[in-house]
């Protein structure tokens, strides 16, 4: 089942002979349960693509559907709450609140949405990640494992139909990527969701169920 | 209140810092308050004391007791529910090596301005006066002799009232041929009539004064025209609204630059989809609780510096005021922080993700 499908979107900046196509013409779609990954150089339009993706954005045409709801037409208030409620970000810096313990990292997310997940299910996923003994400490206090582990729990931990992450391994040194890697692929599979991992690491493919190649704002489909 | 209270938690330094600048402003506009409300009643407390509607003086007196001149039989036409009648005189009081500027009130015993007796006893027989209990601060006791200035007269001391200074001068009240007898000296017998003014408490003041040469003067507007009343409560007014806007640029420049520092962690958050009113009502209870705090702090050190003062300051706390003044503070610091609320709305989540 489609959860992300974007049809014939296109993104431009500029107009006339000054005119980039950031993101050519793209069709694109994402299952239930897939690990797909974006790759590609920077300044390909991999960026784009994710913004896009995850409704921060707003394609200059086309459309974009996630989990049966159109984003087009929508204002920034309303595809906030489509974010809020459908994707989880893993961001290249870590997405976390310098003020907030891990614990509450969580909890601030209780704050603005409702069905997250539950006590114990939000215990295992601690210990799935292997974070319980950090749950009071600062991000400051943590290695960029770690972070970018809490980082990961806190995306998922809002139950997301997609995860989406730009570069989350980029801070890591491979064993530490590959960790991260393997959670996203057991996060996947096991709650059923769909990860899109924009990455320019052709290292970490092989965990993936599909290979998007992104060169100069056109999307190729690399393997499956 | 998640937020901001997590924060503040967490960057005790920082807030710390801006608590104590708001408590310095707080303190300063209590204080302020306290020495105009202070000054306010060195002038009119013994007006206060009277409890009157209006004072009745001669027009050309220009609003001041001490020009106007009349004679005592104005008050017959004077239609009002109650009257007393007044003589006024400002001395220099000598006792000793103690001397004091005075107010000398000349009334009748038997009228509402009598005022009550804290210690001693009314006057009753001839250079007998009640005096302002400020005299007593000033070494003044029963029973002293005072020499006046102007006059070969003597008065004596023989009781204290509370609270009883006319234009920051403490008042000495005594019966009206006393006040002649310092007035006219010789010529007290030929002014047996004369008087300053007629005080009235009436329900209705229109057509209150029979005669055209007199002005019915409210007690507020009488109050105004002290000499330097109005002019000295709209300085220290004015330096009070100052720093009220001051405390307000304050609270927005600290709050705008913490906001700025912040800006890549709001559009994460906003990238998130944390919905930008969450994250502005956040700044505003931050700035609440900053500001609740200050103003709290600077309350009670106002009133902990206030009990050690010297009487020679002329600081008069009114809780009410101050409870005012401090609302005011928190309004003027969360008005502050609307600069940073705009700039939450306005941040861009995707600059956030660095697309």
């Amino acid at each position: 089942m489609a959860i992300l499908e974007m049809k014939q979107v296109k993104k431009t900046y500029g107009s006339g002979h000054k005119m980039v196509e950031a993101l050519k013409e793209t069709d694109f779609r994402a299952d239930k349960g897939e690990l797909i990954a974006v790759i590609g150089p920077s300044g390909s339009g991999k960026s784009t693509f994710l913004t896009i993706a995850g409704g921060l954005l707003s394609p200059t045409s086309g459309e974009i559907w996630i989990n049966k709801q159109d984003l087009s037409g929508l204002n920034e208030k309303q595809r906030s709450k489509i974010r809020l409620k459908e994707i989880g970000f893993i961001l290249q810096a870590s997405n976390l609140v310098p003020f907030l313990t891990m614990e509450n990292q969580l909890n601030l997310l209780d704050k603005v949405k409702k069905g997250n997940m539950a006590r114990n299910e939000r215990m295992q996923l601690f210990e799935d990640l292997g974070i319980s003994d950090l749950r009071n400490k600062y991000p400051a206090d943590l290695s960029g494992g770690e972070r970018q582990r809490v980082a990961i729990a806190k995306a998922i931990y809002s139950n997301p139909s997609i995860i989406l992450a730009d570069e989350p391994t980029a801070s890591l040194d491979s064993d530490r990527a590959y960790e991260v890697m393997e959670l996203l692929k057991s996060e996947t599979k096991n709650k059923n969701t769909t990860t899109i991992v924009v990455t320019h690491d052709i290292r970490l493919i092989h965990y993936c169920d599909k290979v998007y190649r992104m060169t100069d704002g056109v999307l190729v489909l690399d393997k499956e | 209140m998640f937020l901001a209270w997590n924060e503040l938690k967490k960057n005790k330094l920082r807030f710390v810092l801006i608590i104590g600048v708001l408590m310095l402003v707080a303190y300063l506009v209590f204080f302020l308050s306290g020495l105009a409300n202070g000054l306010a009643s060195l002038n009119r407390e013994a007006v206060d004391k009277w409890d009157a509607s209006a004072i009745v003086l001669t027009e050309e007196s220009d609003k001041s007791l001490l020009q106007s001149t009349m004679s005592i039989d104005e008050m017959d036409a004077i239609q009002a529910g109650e009257t007393a009648v007044i003589g006024q005189i400002n001395a220099i009081a000598q006792t000793g090596d103690k001397k004091a500027n005075v107010s000398i009130f000349g009334i009748e015993k038997d009228e509402f301005i009598m005022p009550d007796i804290i210690e001693g006893e009314e006057f009753s027989a001839a250079n007998e006066v009640v005096a302002a209990d400020a005299l007593k601060e000033e070494g003044f006791g029963l029973g002293d002799k005072l020499t006046l200035s102007s006059t070969d007269e003597t008065l004596t001391i023989v009781g204290f009232t509370a609270e009883a200074r006319f234009n920051a001068a403490p008042v000495l009240y005594g019966d009206l041929a006393t006040f002649r007898r310092i007035k006219f000296g010789d010529a007290a017998e030929a002014n047996g009539d004369q008087i300053n003014g007629i005080i009235v408490r009436s329900n209705s003041l229109s057509n209150l004064a029979g005669n055209e040469e007199l002005e019915v003067i409210e007690s507020e507007t009488f109050i105004e025209n002290l000499p330097g009343y109005t002019e000295q409560s709209l300085t220290l007014n004015f330096m009070i609204y100052f720093l009220f806007i001051i405390s307000s640029v304050i609270v927005a420049i600290f709050l705008y630059v913490l906001t700025v520092q912040k800006i890549s962690m709001f559009g994460v958050m906003k990238a998130q989809g944390i919905p930008s009113g969450y994250l502005a009502r956040s700044v505003i209870a931050q700035t609440f609780i900053l500001a609740a705090v200050g103003v709290i702090v600077g309350f009670i050190l106002t009133l902990l510096s206030g009990a050690f003062l010297p009487s020679a300051i002329p600081v008069a706390f009114d809780i009410l005021t101050m409870i005012i003044y401090g609302f005011v503070l928190i309004v003027v610091a969360i008005l502050g922080a609307v600069f940073s609320v705009l700039t939450i709305v306005k941040i861009d989540p995707l600059k956030a993700i660095g697309g």
